[in-house]
């Protein structure tokens, strides 16, 4: 069942799939408690703009990727920290426009183009060794900025204000985690395309967040989630012939689900141990 | 002493403080009171740096700006918007004040335990946030402002949704912290029943500075009312020792 492992296209994707389950539990829980799930949504959206720029000018479209994913996740952090529109409003323009953007730039494109199939929902056969060497970078940058700023980022996430005043930069400190989030969608759109990525980012945390109350917890559950759906993902498209991205997507979204049911159960057991606690308690002072 | 010359706020166009000029004494409890959207809270943020001014303001003879840089200022905010839903515990909420401090993990942590020592949650250090009560909640952000080691403490309306109880605890403990770390309080409040008794100086504000010559332990709610007006009511909230004077 396993021998397709052997073959290099899915030891490189395996690889890959690998570190964005590591960054994404690295990354996902601010993601999740700074809500800002939707903006990943419109990062992800731009780059697929900047893929169909690299096309249209016949350059590679990883490097246009970056940049535009960049660009764009500065651009969104800086409207929302600005706010005269809303985020929600800003973001709901701004992908709609980049994927419309794709779209129109893909068509006037001469010659033959890649499958856009593959860029809206992901395929591991189009991943290169440059994504590989992308993916490894993004992962030591990731990894660094966890080591050096992850206590600042959660004294940002639990109370911005007083982060401020306690001479955190939050300013320095936000726009390098909007670059970061956007480097990792970068990774993320090889493998389940510009629609699906989002979920890789904030399923694993909202599933963990389900499960444990630690973040240190939250953090290494997220990136366990990550690592079981991608490999179950690859596994189970490789086997059907499918696209690698629903597949993935899949199985985060059935981990979530998972989740949600342990938690109603264990919640419903809290309550009925309190309850037969409190009975029991009155039973003896009757 | 904090110095503040014609102080202005603008959100937009809508300027909500107007010319405010005031000095606020060094270790005193001074109260800022006014009806709500009087512009208290502005006030507050624009004082520690949360919000931009127009006109000035000094704290010990250095330019606000400059001050802010090297120092904190320990600050609580309005009881519901203090903090999100990220799961963090009391100890390291606390550990926030010391962010400025060049000092080991081990030490931050030490210092933490001693400050949740003097608002008596020690043992509550490890517990998350969140599982502590609202006035449990309180204690330990100011803990975290006590941890800053500023000499000014600023309170935005930290009595919202207290009974009169817990308001008469906090204030006690506000008199004890004042006291033993020489602290200068700025509070807001809308609240005239209690603050009088405890606060060395009123400050009424009304999107302008309210002028008065009454001392803070003789400014009654009607008194109160007629600086801002017959139609601006202010809330009076009937404390332990009115209730035991009633009786």
């Amino acid at each position: 069942m396993f021998d397709f492992f052997g073959l290099f296209f899915i030891q490189r994707a395996l690889i890959i799939g690998s570190i964005i389950a590591v960054v994404g539990g690295l990354i996902g829980p601010f993601v999740f408690y700074r809500k800002m799930a939707f903006m990943g949504v419109g990062i992800a959206h731009g780059t697929f703009a900047g893929i169909a720029l690299g096309i249209l000018i016949g350059v590679s479209p990883l490097p246009v990727a970056i940049i535009f994913a960049i660009g764009l996740g500065i651009f969104i952090g800086f409207i929302s920290k600005t706010g005269k529109i809303s985020e929600d409003v800003s973001i709901g323009i701004l992908f709609s426009f980049a994927m419309g953007l794709g779209i129109f730039l893909i068509s006037i494109s001469p010659g033959y183009h890649t499958d856009i199939m593959g860029y809206l929902f992901g395929d591991i056969l189009a991943i290169s060794n440059y994504d590989m060497y992308l993916a490894i970078i993004v992962l030591i940058l990731v990894f660094l900025w966890y080591m050096i700023r992850s206590r600042q980022m959660k004294y940002m996430t639990f109370d911005e204000d007083f982060a401020k005043i306690s001479g955190v930069p939050v300013g320095i400190d936000y726009y390098i985690f909007m670059a970061l989030i956007s480097l990792m969608i970068v990774i993320i759109v090889n493998f389940v395309g510009v629609i699906l990525a989002s979920s890789i980012i904030i399923a694993p945390a909202a599933a963990s967040k389900l499960i444990v109350k630690k973040f240190s917890a939250m953090v290494i559950l997220s990136m366990v989630f990550g690592e079981i759906a991608i490999f179950s993902g690859i596994t189970f498209s490789y086997d059907l012939n499918i696209s690698s991205g629903p597949s993935i997507v899949f199985f985060i979204t059935f981990a979530f689900i998972l989740s949600l049911i342990f938690n109603k159960i264990r919640r419903a057991f809290n309550k009925k141990r309190l309850y037969d606690l409190k009975n029991n308690t009155w039973q003896k002072n009757v | 002493m904090i110095k503040i010359d014609s102080l202005s706020v603008r959100y937009d166009e809508i300027e909500v403080l107007s010319n405010l000029s005031l000095t606020l004494e060094d270790v005193k409890f001074h109260a800022i009171m006014g009806p709500n959207g009087g512009g208290k809270t502005t006030f507050i943020k624009a004082l520690v740096g949360l919000l931009p001014y127009e006109g000035k303001i000094e704290i010990d003879g250095i330019e606000h700006k400059q001050y802010l840089k090297r120092n904190s200022i320990g600050y609580l905010a309005q009881r519901g918007s203090q903090f999100s839903s990220f799961p963090i515990t009391a100890i390291e909420v606390v550990e926030m004040g010391r962010y400025r401090f060049k000092e080991s993990k081990k030490l931050r942590k030490q210092k933490a335990f001693e400050f949740l020592k003097v608002l008596e949650m020690e043992k509550f250090s490890d517990k998350s946030i969140e599982e502590l009560s609202g006035g449990q909640q309180q204690r330990v952000l100011m803990a975290r402002s006590l941890a800053t080691e500023s000499k000014i403490l600023v309170l935005d309306e930290p009595l919202t949704g207290m009974d009169s109880k817990a308001q008469s605890l906090f204030y006690d403990m506000i008199k004890r912290i004042k006291d033993e770390f020489k602290l200068t309080i700025i509070m807001s409040s809308h609240d005239v029943g209690f603050i009088s008794e405890y606060a060395d100086n009123i400050v009424c504000i009304n999107r302008e500075l309210v002028p008065h010559d009454k001392s803070a332990k003789v400014l009654s709610c009607t008194e109160m009312s007629q600086l801002y007006g017959p139609k601006i009511g202010m809330v009076e909230h009937h404390h332990l020792h009115s209730e035991k004077d009633d009786v």
